[in-house]
């Protein structure tokens, strides 16, 4: 009696406890039980991530202070009209798939912070090229999604901003670009040799998307050339 | 390494792994139950690239499919061993 409940450790006792139908409740208290049980679950998950989307949150590690005080000099702070950009308002996407992606991702953070990796002003100077790298490729890869949160340049008022501004928004959407190639130091300070480092951001990601292009172009020739082959056969 | 982990882990609990599972339970037959998930994927994938194609990231779609995938399967797998119906 290998088999016996008695002889089952407590796993074994929890897992056949799962997979035996309920006796003691009719469908509708599982259905109700596991409805409230999914609300609260989902509301407390939420929540938490919600918590972990607040400047104080953010902030709260002592490599993020650099960030913080260049920050508090910015427009994204204090401004004329009193809205503020906070940190996940730039950082963390807002739809669903892509914010759940970012926090992931942002457990690197937390390495670093206990690592040490930016833990001096000097670390820091010195990691700076490359954190800022980092934050452009995703921002030239999504088209300045973040951006696109608060502004759009369908919302514009070309004939209220300064002339050079006016030109040069008229320029993005001629020329189809978007808002970190002009805005990458907008919120923190930009590093010596920011302007080559993202000249090469822009042409590998040009390349890449020159390269799927070119292999969907392929794809497309050959699929042409076995449509004509079984055509003349 | 961080990217692939956290387009997974993205989608385990967006829609190809809830959705994908939920839709997994409804059959027993585990092919269904994958084929369901396969396809909330790639709805999943284009909903998010704001129902443009060529927004669509190959990764984040292969992913998504994977995902869906095997939500669908162990949904159908949970059925046949949870319910007697």
């Amino acid at each position: 009696m290998a088999d016996s409940p008695e002889k089952r450790g407590w796993i074994g006792r929890i897992w056949n406890w799962i997979w035996t139908p309920a006796v003691a409740f009719s469908s509708g208290f599982l259905i109700l039980a596991g409805f409230l049980a999914g609300i609260l679950f989902w509301g407390g998950f939420h929540w938490t991530l919600e918590l972990t989307n607040t400047e104080e949150f953010c902030t709260s590690c002592h490599t993020m202070e650099t960030n913080l005080g260049e920050y508090r000099e910015t427009i994204h702070y204090n401004n004329h009209s009193g809205v503020r950009a906070i940190c996940s308002d730039c950082h963390v996407p807002h739809e669903w798939n892509h914010k759940i992606k970012a926090k992931i991702m942002a457990v690197k953070d937390v390495y670093h912070e206990l690592a040490g990796t930016i833990s001096t002003p000097e670390k820091y100077e010195e990691h700076r090229l490359s954190m800022a790298t980092a934050v452009w490729k995703k921002m030239k890869a999504s088209d300045s999604r973040e951006c696109r949160n608060c502004h759009n340049f369908d919302y514009m008022d070309f004939t209220l901003q300064e002339t050079r501004a006016a030109s040069e928004h008229q320029r993005a959407i001629d020329e189809n670009m978007t808002c970190i190639d002009c805005h990458q130091g907008i919120a923190h300070s930009l590093p010596p040799g920011y302007q080559e480092r993202y000249q090469e951001v822009t042409e590998t990601l040009a390349s890449k998307a020159q390269g799927s292009l070119q292999q969907q172009a392929a794809a497309d020739g050959d699929d042409i050339k076995s449509f004509l082959s079984t055509r003349a056969d | 390494m961080l990217e692939i982990l956290g387009t997974i882990g993205a989608n385990v609990i967006s829609l190809p792994g809830i959705l994908g599972l939920a839709l997994g339970m409804m059959t027993r037959r585990v092919w269904l139950g994958a084929l369901m998930g396969g396809i909330v994927g790639v709805l999943a994938t284009f909903v998010f690239a704001h129902g443009s194609f060529a927004a669509v990231d190959t990764f984040e779609l292969l992913v998504a499919i994977g995902i869906g995938l095997c939500a669908g399967s162990v949904g159908s797998a949970i059925r046949i061993k949870g319910a007697t119906v």
